[in-house]
């Protein structure tokens, strides 16, 4: 009923965990049952050890969570020797995350997780708000072509790519993925935000900017995978603030063949669980299989009125 | 690589009681949907309302009583949104908890005199810990210094004054115990000889305090470990929100953050920067 394909995937479910918010490794998978988790997305991986940012890293405010831990990793060495060897009892296909600075790191790690028997695809993080340098390969189509491109000819596996949603216009972007060789685009990372505590009149993260997330940003991210899923012909998977079974039907109407749960995550480790149970439930209602809804969106200039108050 | 523990459950949990307990907390009391193993002092818990109402995310409670295989209990001081929405759950309704968390106090052997010490709220990992040590025929060599800004702050003290080791009461206003810090009232039984430089030393409470902790244990070469009431993300090892900075000399010393949900909450004070 949930099953779906995904950028060079068949995956038994279309929930996967959003890089960064179910950690480096598989150990947190005990908390959902087999069947919800389409695929296991995990935490950033950089060529070299990076510490992260100093505290305070996330922050909240009514609605979502601002964050700015930095890619806090242990560097590709320590991945490779003492996270690889988890991942091939893991029964749902996993998906490496890499990032970097320059074209030589994406590349890096993507070669890396070539050849890697427990790793099903790659995703690119050329988004993530919270780090200096590399800023222009979520922001330039040409630098994003050129790093998608290096890399897809390292690797064997699906090649997927993860948006920024702080650009003006994001289509030329994930066009540009596309043609370089992009078998998805994940749309979209968090938004640059800042939140700020009037008394001390200090930003409350320690970096200061930090990337909202959380229900607040997910009409925006409807926005973007609508945007993006009707401009390009590979799969777009969502990820921005799905809380709710609803939400995540909602994204397959609007574009998504997948979608990512992060925050939701944090309040309850088994969010993806609760979140399949209650789609499986609204599609047996409706006799719908997950697949039926995406990009099933009616835009005929009327609005749907809500129907409860 | 630090793991989550293997006991770890997610549960609903079903409100059977929250009486107050103070001026500005109550105990919230959960029933859980299925029995569970005694929980080791010091770990916890992350809870947040079942109505889906409040913070996107769980606040962190110590564990502060098992009263019976299936209950569990939390102090919760109500100080900002995350406490007051769990406040707003009514009795029979839910409450989501992920359970139990984390690494809790050492154990010492129950010869080696052991020293809890707690500020507020900060007392709620020591009810078990202190019953721990009087099931351990420890309670003679176990001394609990309790402190709090008021009298009426000092939480369910009769239940610390009932058991058999021994309670010293400290208030900042001078109305019940010792007046003055309860670290006053530790540096003066120190030097007064009534509890010994040898003895294990646990602390829990407010950052003042746990700060001024650390620098007596350094100045006076004392074994301390401390419970940090770390601002948490998820509390269970994804989020990376949560870094306490090591000491490179430490036993955590090989990376330059722990992570207090996994690592901690409760730490040696020789492992982190404190």
């Amino acid at each position: 009923m949930l099953s779906t394909r995904v950028g060079g995937l068949e995956l038994e479910s279309p929930l996967m965990t959003g890089s960064g918010t179910f950690g480096h490794d598989p150990l947190a998978l005990s908390f959902l049952k087999e069947g919800d988790l389409g695929a296991l997305v995990l935490k950033t991986v950089t060529p070299e050890p990076r510490t992260g940012n100093s505290p305070a890293r996330m922050a909240e405010f009514p609605g979502g969570l601002l964050n700015s831990i930095g890619l806090e990793n242990r560097g590709l060495e320590y991945w490779k020797e003492s996270v690889a060897p988890l991942l091939e009892e893991v029964a749902v296909p996993v998906v490496g995350n890499a990032g970097g600075h320059t074209v030589e790191d994406f590349v890096a790690v993507s070669e890396a997780f070539s050849g890697m028997e427990g790793i099903a695809a790659v995703e690119l993080n050329l988004s993530c708000p919270n780090v200096d340098g590399g800023l222009h390969f979520s922001t330039r189509a040409d630098s994003a072509a050129e790093v998608v491109s290096a890399c897809r000819r390292v690797l064997d596996k699906p090649l997927w790519v993860k948006l920024s949603p702080n650009v003006t216009d994001t289509v030329p972007l994930a066009r540009a993925c596309e043609e370089s060789g992009a078998d998805a685009l994940t749309v979209c990372n968090t938004l640059l935000g800042l939140l700020v505590d009037w008394k001390s009149r200090k930003p409350l993260l320690g970096r200061g900017y930090g990337g909202v997330s959380g229900p607040a940003v997910l009409p925006i991210a409807m926005r973007l995978v609508h945007q993006v899923s009707s401009s390009v012909s590979i799969p777009v998977i969502a990820s921005g603030g799905a809380s709710r079974p609803e939400d995540v039907l909602a994204f397959l109407v609007a574009g998504a063949s997948a979608v990512q749960i992060g925050t939701a995550s944090f309040r309850r480790p088994d969010a993806i669980s609760t979140i399949a149970a209650g789609m499986r439930s609204l599609l047996q209602k409706n006799g719908l299989v997950a697949s039926d809804l995406v990009g099933s969106l009616k835009w005929d200039g009327g609005g749907e009125k809500p129907r409860e108050n | 690589m630090a793991e989550l523990a293997a006991d770890t459950r997610v549960w609903t949990g079903k409100v059977t009681g929250k009486p107050a307990c103070g001026p500005d907390t109550f105990v919230l009391e959960l029933r859980l949907p299925e029995a569970i193993e005694p929980i080791a002092a010091g770990r916890f818990a992350m809870l947040s309302p079942a109505h889906g109402e409040g913070p996107v995310i769980p606040r962190p409670f110590s564990i502060y009583e098992q009263p019976d295989a299936s209950t569990v209990t939390f102090l919760v001081q109500v100080i900002g949104p995350g406490t007051q929405a769990l406040e707003t759950v009514e009795m029979g309704e839910g409450v989501d908890c992920t359970l139990p968390l984390g690494r809790g106090f050492q154990d010492p052997d129950p010869s080696r005199e052991l020293v809890m010490i707690a500020g507020g709220v900060g007392s709620a990992p020591f009810l078990g810990y202190g019953r721990q040590r009087v099931a351990e025929g420890a309670a003679s060599n176990t001394t609990y210094f309790f402190g709090a800004r008021t009298g009426d702050r000092l939480y369910d003290r009769s239940k610390f004054e009932n058991q058999s080791f021994r309670t010293v009461l400290a208030t900042d206003d001078g109305s019940l115990g010792f007046s003055g810090s309860v670290l006053d009232s530790l540096v003066e039984e120190l030097d007064g000889g009534r509890v010994s430089r040898e003895a294990l030393f646990c602390a829990c409470g407010p950052e003042g305090l746990l700060h001024a902790f650390a620098a007596l244990c350094r100045e006076r070469d004392l074994e301390g470990q401390i419970s940090l009431e770390t601002y948490m993300g998820c509390g269970y090892g994804v989020c990376n929100a949560c870094p306490v900075p090591t000491r490179p000399d430490g036993a955590l010393g090989h990376w330059p953050w722990a992570k207090s949900c996994l690592e901690g909450p409760v730490f040696p004070l020789e492992a982190v920067a404190f």
